[in-house]
């Protein structure tokens, strides 16, 4: 089986689309009936140097365009794409991963599924696997038509560090001016900085719409920053913009794995659950006894998410001078 | 600047309690019993639309507003809500099959709408559904119509008759860019975006008028390349164990020394 990783390396997070695609490989390709290459699109020329390091196959291909457009991808793909050679194509999790390859897969007349779970694939059909009904459910799809285009779900595995290739073969090609023209004007990059240990960290809080106002979405994540824990938001709370998107836990957010996860005032719909189900241990604070989130917590206080952690605070900052 | 603006009804799947998770043979799961709402995306693209046409009033030009749902019947009340909300025209198109899995079946709808049917400057619609989270209906009407598409759009503002100012979330963080129409928006999580609640008089005044059906023998579906074979119940039970105590204060004391204060202090 021939397949091709599509890297975009015009915005800041290559090395984590490369080595999720790397985890996406390892555990879903056969190596020895499997024959890969990575094509990575880039902007700035300082960054080449970096990007064979970020191979998760044995051969590159490295598109520089002008800047980050699906449609320069899609077109620039086009030129190289030219041969059909290609079974299989791997897109990363994000926005940009999920886009091509449905864009793609219709430019290519084959099949294309997204937030892709499971895979099991021979040369003439996958078998993919998905959620549906708003993650409640798992389906289960047969795709028909070569090439196959496929971009995984955020967190379904695990990132796998790319090893050094000495024999790496690498081909250029520039396609800068190729879209010169395309939505050339008032064009603005608005960048937002990521907590380094947003996905992994040992404790998290998370504030749902029961937190009712910005001012106590507030209060939770200085309590947060207080007991050294990241802080993540539901997207009811995103969306009444009581907390910033990218804090954002769920299926449209960040899958976390901390050890330790305390859900607040969040019902636990199924959507966000997945942002927090492979925590080893969650905690709910909840006044709704029956709210969904109680049945897949560990434990469980059924009251007022305010009260009960400004009184958890207490225990903290009692233990924390002691220990001073 | 004439704006489509496509949504769909979907039953509100959390209201479901665990018994009532069951599939058929025929791979259906009945939610005939819980009522349907506004799928949260399309909730924002609605939205987003209504405030360009409030801009429009504002700066002199003019934004007219029509929306379209292939849809069974579910969505009549939010068809009428839209009229009441002064969109000008409220098409509903009657499907025959499951669509559930098709998004290239509605995207070719949608598309054969607005080449034959109803010419449009804009089209916007949510970039992911409840039921079938297919998350590629918006993306293949831009294909099919050949149209750029700006996708996870956020916040749509009028520059002019010809362009639009969009905001869209892309993978660490946001482009802003002026895009010339006609293009398709595919809107994604759009903060202050709840549909705004018609008045009264409006309602009566304008609510009731009759929702256009069309039949889906007018469009030619394509042959999906992607089949749905299998449908699981995911379940997630953990012991919910209930922290007892006389006050807030007494469980957080549980709480910290029975299972934070031990997990924490591990190294
Ligand atoms: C395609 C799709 C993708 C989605 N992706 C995501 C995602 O990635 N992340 C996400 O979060 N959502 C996502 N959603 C939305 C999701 O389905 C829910 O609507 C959302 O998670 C609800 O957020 P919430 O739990 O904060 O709010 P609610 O469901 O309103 O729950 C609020 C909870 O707070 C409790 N409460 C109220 N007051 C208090 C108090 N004083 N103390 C303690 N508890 C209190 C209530 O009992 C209730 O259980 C998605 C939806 C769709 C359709």
């Amino acid at each position: 089986m021939k397949f091709k990783c599509i890297i975009n390396g015009c915005l800041s997070h290559t090395r984590a689309q490369a080595e999720e695609l790397n985890g996406f490989i390892s555990r879903f390709l056969d190596p020895e009936a499997s024959d890969g290459t990575t094509i990575i699109f880039y902007s700035q020329k300082d960054e080449r140097k970096a990007l064979p390091g970020l191979v998760p196959t044995q051969r590159a291909e490295l598109v520089r365009i002008d800047r980050y457009h699906p449609e320069s991808i899609l077109d620039a793909l086009a030129r190289i794409e030219y041969s059909d050679d290609a079974d299989l194509y791997l897109f990363p999790s994000g926005f940009a991963g999920s886009e091509i390859a449905v864009r793609w897969a219709f430019r290519q007349k084959g099949s294309s599924l997204v937030q892709v779970k499971h895979i099991d694939c021979t040369r003439d059909r996958v078998i993919a696997k998905k959620t549906a009904y708003v993650d409640h459910v798992l389906a289960t799809f047969r795709l028909d038509r070569r090439p196959f285009c496929l971009s995984p779900a955020r967190g379904c595995v695990d990132r796998l560090p790319i090893r050094a290739r000495d024999n790496l073969v690498v081909t250029e090609h520039d396609f800068t001016g190729l879209n010169k023209g395309i939505r050339a004007h008032d064009f603005h990059w608005i960048p937002v900085e990521h907590a380094k240990h947003f996905e992994n960290p040992r404790f998290l809080i998370v504030g749902g719409r029961g937190l009712q106002n910005k001012e106590n979405v507030q209060f939770l994540k200085n309590m947060a920053d207080a007991v050294g824990a990241e802080f993540g938001i539901s997207r009811a709370v995103a969306l009444n913009a009581w907390g910033p998107m990218h804090r954002l836990i769920g299926v449209s957010g960040t899958i976390a794995k901390p050890e330790i996860c305390i859900a607040a005032g969040v019902s636990g719909a199924a959507a966000f659950y997945a942002g927090i189900e492979k925590s080893k241990f969650i905690i709910a604070i909840n006044t709704d006894p029956l709210a969904r989130i109680i049945k897949s917590s560990d434990v469980v206080v059924i009251d007022d998410y305010k009260t009960v952690m400004a009184e958890l605070l207490k225990f903290f900052t009692f233990d924390g001078a002691n220990e001073a | 600047m004439r704006i489509l603006v496509c949504f769909k009804a979907a039953p509100d799947v959390e209201m479901l309690i665990d018994e009532d998770w069951a599939v058929d043979k025929k791979l259906k799961i009945d939610t005939s019993f819980v009522k349907n709402t506004l799928n949260t995306y399309d909730e924002s693209a609605l939205e987003i639309a209504l405030n360009l046409r409030d801009a429009s009033e504002a700066l002199g030009t003019n934004v007219e507003l029509s929306t379209l749902t292939v849809d069974g019947g579910g969505a009549t009340a939010i068809l009428k809500t839209l009229y009441a909300l002064r969109f000008t025209k409220a098409v509903r198109i009657e499907p025959q099959e499951d669509l559930r899995f098709r998004p290239a079946a509605t995207a070719a709808i949608i598309c054969q709408y607005v080449l034959h049917h109803s010419p449009q400057d804009a089209v916007l619609l949510g970039r992911q559904s409840d039921i079938g989270e297919n998350a590629k209906t918006s993306l293949l009407v831009a294909e099919m119509l050949g149209w750029p598409c700006i996708s996870q759009a956020t916040h749509i503002e009028l520059a002019d008759e010809n362009h639009l100012m969009v905001t869209h979330q892309v993978d660490d963080g946001h482009i802003r860019q002026r895009i010339r129409t006609p293009c398709v928006f595919s809107v994604g999580d759009a903060p202050c975006t709840s549909l705004r609640v018609p008045t009264l008089r409006d309602r009566m005044q304008y609510g009731k008028k009759a929702v256009d059906v069309l039949s889906v023998e007018d469009f030619q579906l394509p042959v999906e390349t992607e089949t749905l074979t299998g449908l699981e119940i995911l379940r997630h039970a953990r012991a919910g164990v209930i922290i007892e105590g006389k006050n807030p204060a007494e469980k957080a004391r549980v709480l910290y020394e029975e299972h934070l204060k031990p997990m924490l202090s591990q190294k």
